[in-house]
C-alpha cells in the first residue's frame, strides 16, 4: 500500500484575529510505501501532529492531496472516508483514547465492530495486548491504566484490523525503555510484513528501526 | 458480546452517576405528565361518578343545618354529620308543582366509640319510594333483599369475613358493596329506615345523640326530589324554598356548577405545576446530557480516529438518549401508577373531592402520550449534542490537554 502526499498545506486562523492566518505545515509532499519505516522527528509546535492528521484523513489540508493508492482522500465524502480509516488506516493519536465504559480488550474491539456484525476477533486482540505487554490488564477499565498503558492499548488497537497503513503519534510516550524498545520492535515488524508505518516521535531509539528519519522545523520538511 | 448496538447501554452503564441523573429527570416528567393527567382525569371521573349517583334533581335539607352542610360536603368531604326535620316536610315538597316523584333519607354518623366498628355515615332511604340509591344497588352483587338489619356498605367500609358490622352495639349484616366513587359515598352504610330507627334508638339509649328531643318515626334528613317531566328545575326549587319553610334546596345544576369550579381550580393548578415540572425536567435533561457528551468529547474523536462516521456517532448519542428517556419515562409511569393506586384515597382527600382512576384503556394512551413526550426531549437533545460532534474537530480534540 502506498501513500502519498502532495503539497499538502495547512493554514489556521490566529486566535480573535479573523482576517490573519499562520501556516503549520507548508506544502510538503511525502511519499509512504508498503513495507517502509519513516519516522518524523522535531521540536513541539514544528507542525508533525498537524502534517500526520492530513494525511490520515483527519484533518482537511489548506492545499495538496493525500492518495491512498490511487484514492484522493479528500475527494471522498465522510462515510467512504471514515470507512477507509477503519480498514486501512491505524492511527495512533496522542493522549488516551480510551473509551471509559469499557474494558482493556473491548477498547481494541472497538475498530472491528464499528462497520462489522459478526463475532469480534478476541483471539486476536488477546494476541496483540500480550505482543505490547499489557495482556493481563485484558478485564481492566481505562481508569486502573497508568498512561503508558493506555499508550500501548492504543497500539494494539491500532493493529486490529491488520491496517496497511500506520500514523502513530508519539506511540512511546511514557513509557519505559523495555516497553518502548517492544512498541518499535512490533513496528518494525509490521513494516517488515508489509505495513506502511509513520512514527511522529521525539524517540531518539526509533531512528534505529525506521528506514528514514525526517525532521520538521517551523512547518517543513528537511531530510 | 460488545457491538455497536450495545455500546450505548455500555456507555450509559459506564457513567452510573450521571446516568441515574438522567433517568430521574426523565422519570420527573413522566410523573409530571402521565400522573399530573391522571390526577384531573381521576377527580373528572371521581365528580362524574358522584353525579351520577346522586340520581336527583333537587336535594331538600332543613335550613338550619345549612351552615354545616352543603350538598358537596356530604359527598365529598371526610366528616359524617346528621341533622333532620320534621317528616311533614315530605308531603309538603310532594304538593308543589313540578315535583314528580319525592324520596326521604335519613341520615346518621356512627360514634368513634367502642360500641361502633368505624365513625361512618349512616344512609337510610325508603325503598318504596326510593329512585336514587336502587338503581346502584340493582349493579351491585348483594346477598339478597335488604332487611332488618342488613346494610350496604360504601367500598372504603371494611368486611371482615362473617360480614358483620357493628354500630351502637346493634350488629348489621354486610349484604353487599358497591364499587368505588373516590367520594365520601365510599365511606358510607346504606340501610333501610327501620334500620336507622334502630340505630337512633341506640344511639339516644347510650347519649351518643345530639338530636335526642326528636321522634326516630317522625324525622328525615333530606328529601331527594326528580321533578315532572319537562319541569324548570331552577323553577321547582324556588317554589320549593318559597312554599316549605324551614328547608334549604339545591338543584343538582348548582352542584355541577360547583363541582365544575372545583375541577377547574383543581385542573388549572394540576396543569401548571405539570407543565413546570415538565419544562424542568426537559431542561434538565437536555443540559445534564449535554454536559456529558461534552466532557466524553475525546472519546468521540477516539471513535472518528478509529474510522466511525458521523453516522455511527449519531448513532450511539440517539441509543443513549432514547435508552435513557424511555427507561425513565416507563419508570415514571410505573411510579405514578402505583403512587395514584395507592394513595388514591388519601389523595381524593387532601384535594377535597372524589378521585376514581382513569380506565385501562385511558391509562394506557396517557403513558403513550408521556412517552412521546420524553422521546421528544430525547430527540432534543441527540439532536443539539449531534449538531455539537458534527462541528467538532476530532484531530484538534485529541491534540487538546494532551
Amino acid at each position: 500500500m502506498l501513500i502519498k502526499a502532495e503539497g499538502l498545506k495547512k493554514d489556521f486562523p490566529r486566535a480573535g484575529k479573523s482576517s490573519n492566518f499562520f501556516t503549520a505545515v507548508y506544502p510538503i509532499d511525502l511519499e509512504l510505501k508498503a513495507g517502509q519505516m519513516i519516522e518524523i522527528t522535531g521540536r513541539s509546535g514544528s507542525g508533525k501532529s498537524t502534517l500526520l492528521n492530513m494525511i490520515s484523513g483527519m484533518l482537511t489540508p489548506t492545499e495538496g492531496k493525500v492518495f491512498l493508492d490511487d484514492i484522493d482522500l479528500y475527494s471522498l465524502d465522510e462515510k467512504a472516508l471514515s470507512r477507509i480509516r477503519n480498514e486501512k488506516i491505524g492511527l495512533i493519536p496522542q493522549g488516551h483514547t480510551a473509551l471509559l465504559s469499557l474494558t482493556v480488550l473491548e477498547n481494541v474491539l472497538l475498530p472491528f465492530i464499528l462497520y462489522n456484525k459478526e463475532q469480534a476477533p478476541e483471539e486476536r486482540a488477546k494476541e496483540l495486548l500480550e505482543k505490547v505487554g499489557i495482556s493481563s490488564l485484558e478485564n481492566a477499565r481505562p481508569n486502573e491504566l497508568s498512561g503508558g498503558e493506555l499508550r500501548r492499548m492504543a497500539i494494539a488497537r491500532s493493529m486490529l484490523m491488520r491496517p496497511g497503513v500506520i500514523l502513530a503519534d508519539e506511540p512511546t510516550a511514557g513509557l519505559d525503555n523495555e516497553n518502548t524498545l517492544a512498541v518499535l520492535e512490533l513496528f518494525r515488524k509490521a513494516a517488515d510484513e508489509g505495513a506502511a508505518i509513520l512514527l511522529v516521535t521525539h524517540e531518539n531509539e526509533a531512528a534505529n528501526y525506521a528506514d528514514e528519519v525526517l525532521t520538521m522545523d517551523g512547518g517543513k520538511l528537511v531530510e | 458480546m460488545l457491538s455497536l448496538r450495545n455500546l450505548p447501554f455500555r456507555n450509559l452503564k459506564g457513567y452510573a452517576g450521571r446516568t441515574a441523573a438522567l433517568l430521574i429527570f426523565a422519570m420527573l416528567m413522566t410523573v409530571a405528565i402521565f400522573g399530573g393527567t391522571m390526577v384531573i382525569g381521576g377527580v373528572r371521573n371521581g365528580l362524574e361518578t358522584v353525579e351520577s349517583r346522586l340520581g336527583a334533581d333537587i336535594m331538600v335539607t332543613p335550613s338550619d343545618a345549612k351552615n354545616e352542610f352543603d350538598a358537596q360536603t356530604v359527598l365529598l368531604q371526610a366528616e359524617p354529620g346528621y341533622f333532620y326535620m320534621d317528616r311533614g316536610k315530605l308531603d309538603e315538597i310532594a304538593r308543589v308543582e313540578g315535583v314528580e316523584k319525592v324520596s326521604p333519607q335519613l341520615f346518621m354518623a356512627s360514634a368513634k366509640a367502642g360500641c361502633c366498628s368505624a365513625r361512618l355515615q349512616m344512609i337510610a332511604f325508603d325503598p318504596a319510594s326510593d329512585f336514587s340509591i336502587q338503581p346502584w344497588i340493582a349493579d351491585t352483587a348483594t346477598d339478597g333483599e335488604m332487611g332488618l338489619m342488613d346494610v350496604i356498605v360504601g367500598s372504603n367500609v371494611t368486611v371482615y369475613e362473617d360480614r358483620i358490622i357493628r354500630f351502637y352495639d346493634k350488629e348489621c349484616r354486610i349484604i353487599g358493596q358497591f364499587a368505588p366513587t373516590g367520594s365520601t359515598l365510599d365511606n358510607c352504610v346504606y340501610m333501610n329506615f327501620d334500620t336507622v330507627k334502630e340505630l337512633i334508638e341506640a344511639s339516644f339509649a347510650k347519649g351518643l345523640n345530639i338530636y335526642s328531643e326528636y321522634d326516630p318515626d317522625n324525622v328525615i334528613s333530606d328529601v331527594m326530589i326528580k321533578v315532572a317531566p319537562g319541569a324548570d328545575i331552577t323553577a321547582v326549587a324556588e317554589a320549593i324554598q318559597n312554599q316549605v319553610s324551614g328547608v334549604s334546596v339545591v338543584t343538582s345544576k348548582n352542584m355541577v356548577s360547583g363541582i365544575g369550579d372545583s375541577l377547574r381550580h383543581i385542573a388549572g393548578s394540576v396543569s401548571v405545576f405539570t407543565v413546570i415540572f415538565w419544562i424542568i425536567g426537559m431542561l434538565m435533561t437536555i443540559l445534564i446530557f449535554t454536559l456529558m457528551m461534552n466532557e466524553r468529547k475525546r472519546e468521540f474523536a477516539s471513535l472518528t480516529a478509529m474510522g466511525a462516521g458521523k453516522g455511527i456517532l449519531s448513532g450511539i448519542v440517539t441509543g443513549e438518549a432514547f435508552s435513557v428517556n424511555l427507561l425513565g419515562g416507563i419508570a415514571g409511569i410505573v411510579l405514578s401508577v402505583v403512587i395514584l393506586s395507592s394513595f388514591k384515597n388519601l389523595i381524593g382527600q387532601g384535594l377535597g373531592v372524589g378521585f376514581v382512576l382513569p380506565s385501562i384503556a385511558t391509562m394506557l394512551l396517557l403513558a403513550l402520550v408521556a412517552l412521546l413526550a420524553v422521546i421528544l426531549t430525547a430527540a432534543i437533545s441527540s439532536r443539539i449534542v449531534i449538531g455539537k460532534l458534527s462541528r467538532m474537530d476530532a484531530s484538534l480534540v485529541l491534540k487538546e490537554g494532551e
